[in-house]
């Protein structure tokens, strides 16, 4: 890779050239504007905050990221999620910079729109203003949001109008190639009433030892009757800090099926809200977490139920080796009007370290008087007797330990309906466990 | 695993408490009658700052900032409550006015 850092930072006159570089709609410019005031007067979240108290940033350094001027080479690799697929369209991007995009001319005829942010602001920021100006994900809920709202330069946009189904996935590819290379980035979509749409997202590093900054934002908007899969793989290596606040909205009788698989990162803190706002709608959240090294991951999930009859399940598995270290903190809200909710959350962790740490934080949060909530957390060690038994059908302790942890991992892989997510996710994963040293 | 230099140690009056980045790994470097000392910066309670908390030289404590349990500069061992485990010690040494750092585990 061959792209050259500008060590812009992040102050008014990196904000000015940023803003002098693009072409965009004025609206979009007024809403960068608005955020990078609140960025330059926001603190940093620290750990007297409850939420960042498990999270230590004390070593990030903003300034020692930035975007790369130029698109290094495209990916080599397709991405690991479109092995086998017969994709409708993809969008991939390297350092920040959109390296190429396409959509089938059969999905296009039908009005779907997909490819690069920037593009698609320019070509259709009418069609998506309204989208864009509902802030799904709150652009002031931190410094990071800010951060992203002011200073995002790629993206994709997914926009299936109503009544649509786009049977083939689309998939979508975020690399960090260059050393200490920014990528903030934008997901946006929406899928119109009664749409449907597959969306594979993963991102990846172009090696293992460049230190890297995602700071990202996803918004999912389900429309009534609209069904939406979206995959997400955090694949970075494990040098990337990894700040990201995604989030959906599902209106009446939509469905949302929503999988994180969340391997990379040094550090990672996501936050994943789920927003039933339309009666009867329905959302399916599975997580797969597996860590080592230092590595320290913090998930904080939120179920918010606004309508009656809605259905909420969410299930994260993690399995943690060496002195990795994971907190998922869960939280059911249900609001008052939300009768006849049925919600659950579930954390499981599996860990393979004398060393390794899970904090499990469920919480619900109920104003209604009608409904089912139920969650759960377990935390274990490999069981003994398991390995014990293996063993003596001829496998290896690893084979064995290798076999459990597949196991384990197996009961979110069932909620996978997609193949090549089943695959992919579970070869990552199967990489990673043949590292077991402390076993 | 190597020695990172960490600073001068002109950098670190006597006493304080420091955290300093050795390999990625946040550590509190301690400077403390007339000795340093390096400590995982991570309390095993639930992951306070040690160093945010009150440093006693003479004692050869320090304290988690959130709630209270004590840590043995030396060894790292947990001396009080609510902490059960030790936090990782890690090994210092001075060498031409330089700190430097070895993680250990
Ligand atoms: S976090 Fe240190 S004593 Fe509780």
């Amino acid at each position: 890779m061959t792209a050259t850092l500008t060590s812009q930072g992040y102050d008014q006159a990196a904000f000015d050239a940023l803003l002098a570089s693009l072409d965009e709609p004025a609206w979009m410019t007024d809403r960068r504007r608005d955020a990078f005031e609140a960025f330059a007067n926001a603190p940093w979240p620290s750990s007297k905050d409850e939420e960042w108290m498990r999270t230590d940033i004390r070593l990030f350094k903003l300034d020692q990221f930035a975007k790369p001027d130029d698109a290094a080479a495209a990916p080599c690799d397709p991405g690991l999620l479109t092995h086998g697929v017969d994709l409708g369209g993809h969008v991939q991007s390297v350092d920040g910079n959109l390296v190429s995009e396409d959509l089938s001319a059969e999905l296009a005829a039908k009005g779907v729109l997909f490819g690069g942010m920037q593009r698609m602001l320019a070509e259709h920021g009418d069609k998506l203003r309204p989208s864009i100006e509902r802030d799904i994900v709150c652009p002031k809920y931190d410094r990071f949001a800010m951060l992203n709202a002011a200073f995002w330069t790629c993206g994709s946009v997914l926009y299936v109008p109503k009544g649509v189904s786009v049977e083939q996935p689309l998939h979508m590819l975020s690399v960090l190639g260059a050393e200490k290379s920014a990528d903030l980035s934008r997901t946006l979509v929406v899928l119109e009433e009664g749409a449907e749409a597959t969306l594979l997202a993963e991102t990846a590093s172009a090696s293992t030892d460049a230190a890297g900054l995602h700071c990202g934002a996803i918004e999912l908007i389900v429309g009534p009757n609209a069904k939406l899969r979206y995959v997400n793989l955090q694949n970075w290596n494990n040098k990337v800090w990894h700040f990201a606040h995604q989030k959906a909205v599902v209106g009446k009788q939509g469905q949302l099926q929503w999988t994180i698989g969340a391997l990379g990162a040094k550090l990672a803190k996501v936050n994943q809200h789920v927003a039933l706002e339309g009666s009867d709608a329905e959302a399916q959240v599975n997580g797969a977490m597996f860590t080592q090294g230092r590595q320290h991951l913090t998930y904080n999930t939120h179920q918010h139920h606004e309508a009656s009859y809605c259905r909420s399940d969410l299930l994260y598995k993690t399995a943690l080796q060496d002195k990795s270290r994971t907190v998922w903190r869960g939280m059911i809200k249900v609001d008052k009007p939300a009768q006849r909710t049925d919600a659950y959350q579930r954390n499981d962790n599996l860990m393979l370290s004398e060393h390794c740490r899970a904090d499990s934080i469920p919480g619900l949060e109920i104003e209604a008087d009608d409904v089912r909530c139920t969650h759960g957390s377990t935390s274990g060690r490999v069981d003994e007797s398991q390995i014990f038994y293996a063993m003596t059908r001829g496998y290896t302790r690893q084979e064995a330990v290798r076999m459990i942890v597949s196991g384990f991992f197996q009961q979110i892989f069932d909620r996978i309906t997609i193949q090549s997510v089943r695959d992919a996710l579970g070869e990552a994963i199967a990489a990673r466990v043949q590292d077991l040293s402390s076993l | 695993m190597t020695f990172h230099p960490v600073g001068p140690a002109s950098d670190f009056p006597d006493p304080s408490s420091t955290l300093v980045e050795v390999d990625d790994a946040p550590v509190v470097l301690i400077h403390a009658a007339g000795h340093f000392y390096a400590l995982d910066d991570v309390c095993t309670h639930d992951g306070g700052p040690l160093s945010d908390g009150p440093l006693d030289p003479e004692e050869k404590t320090i304290a988690c900032p959130r709630h209270g349990a004590k840590f043995d500069l030396k060894s790292g061992a947990a001396l009080t409550m609510p902490a059960t485990k030790a936090t990782a010690a890690h090994e210092v040494k001075v060498e031409d006015g330089q700190v430097l750092v070895r993680l250990v585990g």
